[in-house]
């Protein structure tokens, strides 16, 4: 085996998750007591806190490459800024894309204006182990701004840039206070259920509006696109200014995917986070493996294993399964690359 | 000529907490007892020593319970005759919930738990695990014992397929799939497919059959979820699982959907096979300024897009709000009707209804609600004359 000298492996096979966690039962029974006034905000606060430790074991012990503290106070992604901005209102439900699920849709009154830390101040940092590196999730300056019912600028394109300046704070507080990974969910941006095409200004737009949000920051950040086809964003997105790339794999045609060259890294959303069928995990690495084989043709980058969107449309016991399913997924593909890479 | 406007509810009004609680076997105050008899009185419902007897008793025996349902359900059914309508059912007062009553009822299901609707709202989810297989009714009985309750007409409100798909996982055939067919969401789709058709031809259509059998002339599928997803791929496919359920009965049928996305419905709604009514909300997103103008009736926008997409069929007309207490006066509901008048053109084709059921109001509030429908609906009538 002399001559054969082994390939220098440039790139790295990790494994997190992407969103907000299912909360477990016991925190739900609470939940729904604290709704019929039946237990106090203290006894709420303090069943936040043991869900949220057991939902950080759950993935310290799957061995993620990142943790989540699991946003297990988050309502809906867009909640915490919109009741914390001002210039903002809390409107009505709306339904959260095409799922049984419904979120509070933030109604823009007058100039939007960040005066404190949001994510930061409700996320229990304190929980956080220190010997992971730490994950966090915000909504992208696009979903952002269409899912707002905007009363005050002239355009959405208007609110996203004013959206887009206040999560370039909220960032740059994360990443000082620890947080290594900063994900901006993106759903709305490739959520096309009429299938009409994404124009290039609205990709030039997005693309600028990322650049706003993600200036100066120091910490690895990635773009999630979910609940649709990614490829409809191609080639565009690999200009956006993010590390990784998030994928649904369950929204994208797989076959469109492949004819691109990915130059950043991609985070594979393998696992269905909206079916509660546990994934057979032999095909997962195939798959993973195939696109990563497809989309890195001269030079392969970082990989991601991953669930497609939040895992809060699964009862908590399967979203811990697929959280076990993630993580052996990245060790295999981890392993057969370091024998034949 | 036949009467105009007839009078509807959608399907659910509460359960009285005395059903509620002496079904789960607990303890009742004397409060809950008075408010069997005072509405008992007010609505003449016969024998209720009898009634009185169950809720007082400590412990009640299968049988009673059984007949608690049949005396909720003979409130509910009174409560509606006294309010004036002229379509009743029974408040769906033997049903748990919309959802959980069919799932429970039916084999390949298993519900997995709460996940979240919003907020601290939850909603217990089932995953389909094998092929859904019919093993007993389970609107049948509910529908003879309504039936034998009234002498006028019965709309019986039956959870559509397509809804029961969309709430639940399906794990069976998207594994079942998954030998077949690569591509994640070509896979899913497929499953679900499978899922729906099969769910209608095993389950939902036995189920139908029966309730023709027993006597029902008209059921209405209700398809909340039916805008979920817009694209024009899974309307299509709710358009097919509604053909294909009601294809070939020798029954009336109707759609009930609220909250959605009329946009969306009303361009496949002309395309429903054998739908004689569309029950829509509106009420809730009007003003609640009298006046025919377009102005005041702000909630109707979207009735015109259900016209102009070449529906022909009924409307069920939303005229009252199920989600305020406000009680709507006889005059702003004589004025809905009446804007809608002139954007059908048509009046035989309007029937006067609730924007969806009222089981999150009060006995009281619902009572007000609905008595003042039934008199808008006769103003109505008369500016007609």
């Amino acid at each position: 085996m002399r001559n054969k000298t082994p390939k220098l492996v440039t790139y790295m096979i990790g494994c997190y998750v992407t969103g907000i966690f299912p909360r477990p039962k016991e925190l739900i029974e609470t939940t729904r007591a604290y709704e019929r006034k039946r237990v106090s905000e203290k006894l709420l606060e303090k069943a936040l806190q043991e869900a949220t430790v057991k939902v950080i074991e759950a993935q310290v012990s799957a061995g993620l490459s990142y943790v989540m503290d699991g946003m297990l106070k988050w309502q809906d992604l867009l909640r915490p800024f919109a009741e914390s901005l001002e210039g903002l209102n809390v409107g009505s439900l709306a339904r959260w894309f095409n799922n049984n699920t419904f979120y509070r849709k933030p109604v823009v009154l007058g100039a939007i204006r960040r005066t404190k830390n949001i994510a930061a101040e409700i996320t229990y940092m304190e929980l956080l182990p220190k010997s992971i590196p730490w994950k966090a999730v915000l909504p992208a300056p696009y979903t952002f701004a269409k899912l707002s019912e905007n009363k005050f600028y002239k355009s959405e394109g208007e609110l996203m840039f004013a959206y887009a300046e206040i999560l370039n704070e909220e960032i740059k507080s994360l990443a000082e206070k620890g947080f290594k990974y900063i994900q901006l969910s993106d759903p709305a941006l490739v959520w096309n259920p009429f299938e009409k095409p994404i124009s290039k200004d609205t990709l030039a737009q997005v693309q600028e509006a990322l650049k706003t949000a993600l200036k100066g920051v120091k910490a690895r950040t990635c773009l999630q696109a979910f609940f649709g086809d990614f490829s409809q964003i191609l080639p565009e997105a690999l200009e956006f200014p993010v590390n990784d790339l998030g994928i649904d794999l369950y929204e994208t045609s797989l076959e469109k995917l492949k004819g691109y060259d990915f130059n950043k890294g991609v985070a594979l959303g393998v696992v269905d986070a909206r079916s509660s069928l546990v994934e057979d995990e032999n095909e997962l690495v195939q798959v993973a493996r195939e696109i990563i084989e497809a989309i890195f043709p001269s030079k392969t980058r970082d990989v991601f294993i991953c669930p497609n969107c939040d895992l809060e449309f699964l009862p908590w016991e399967r979203a811990e399964e697929k959280l076990r399913i993630i993580s052996s997924v990245a060790k295999r593909l981890k392993s057969e690359w370091n024998i034949h890479g | 000529m036949d009467k105009l406007f007839l009078t509807q509810e959608i399907g659910s009004l509460a359960k009285p907490a005395w059903r509620v609680k002496a079904y789960r076997g607990e303890p009742l105050t004397e409060k809950e007892i008075a408010e069997a008899v005072n509405w008992g009185l007010r609505l003449g419902i016969e024998n209720i020593e009898e009634l009185v007897k169950i809720l007082t008793n400590r412990e009640r025996t299968a049988e009673e319970k059984k007949m608690l349902l049949q005396w909720s359900a003979r409130y509910a059914i009174r409560f509606f005759e006294a309010a004036g309508l002229d379509i009743v059912f029974d408040g769906e007062q033997w049903r748990s919930e919309m959802y959980e009553h069919v799932i429970r009822s039916v084999d390949g299901f298993k519900f997995l738990g709460y996940v979240k609707s919003f907020d601290y709202r939850y909603f217990n989810k089932a995953a389909c695990i094998g092929k859904p297989k019919y093993i007993k009714p389970f609107y049948v009985e509910e529908f003879i014992f309504t039936k034998k309750s009234t002498k006028r007409i019965i709309k019986v409100p039956f959870t559509g397929p397509y809804t029961l798909v969309d709430w639940t996982f399906n794990e069976y055939y998207e594994k079942k799939a998954g030998s077949q067919i690569r591509d994640f969401k070509q896979r899913k789709a497929s499953a679900r497919r499978d899922f729906l058709f099969d769910l209608i031809k095993e389950v939902v259509r036995p189920e139908i059959g029966k309730l023709i059998e027993a006597g029902a002339e008209w059921i209405q599928i209700d398809e909340p979820a039916a805008t979920t997803n817009p694209s024009a791929e899974e309307m299509q496919l709710f358009v097919e699982a509604f053909s294909e359920t009601v294809k070939g009965f020798n029954c009336t049928f109707s759609l009930h959907n609220c909250y959605s996305n009329y946009e969306v419905l009303a361009k496949y709604a002309s395309q429903l096979r054998n739908c004689s009514q569309l029950a829509l909300e509106f009420a809730n997103r009007d003003s609640r300024q009298t006046g025919l103008a377009d102005e005041a009736r702000t909630g109707y926008k979207e009735l015109k897009f259900f016209e102009d997409y070449g529906f022909r069929g009924n409307y069920g007309l939303g005229v009252i709000d199920v989600h305020t207490d406000f009680i709507e006066p006889p005059e702003l509901v004589r004025d809905r009707i009446l804007h809608a008048v002139r954007v059908i053109g048509d009046p035989s084709r309007i029937y006067v209804s609730t924007d969806c059921g009222l089981r999150t109001r009060t006995w009281e509030v619902s009572f007000a609600k609905l008595k003042n429908m039934v008199l808008g609906a006769e103003l109505a009538r008369k500016a007609l004359r």
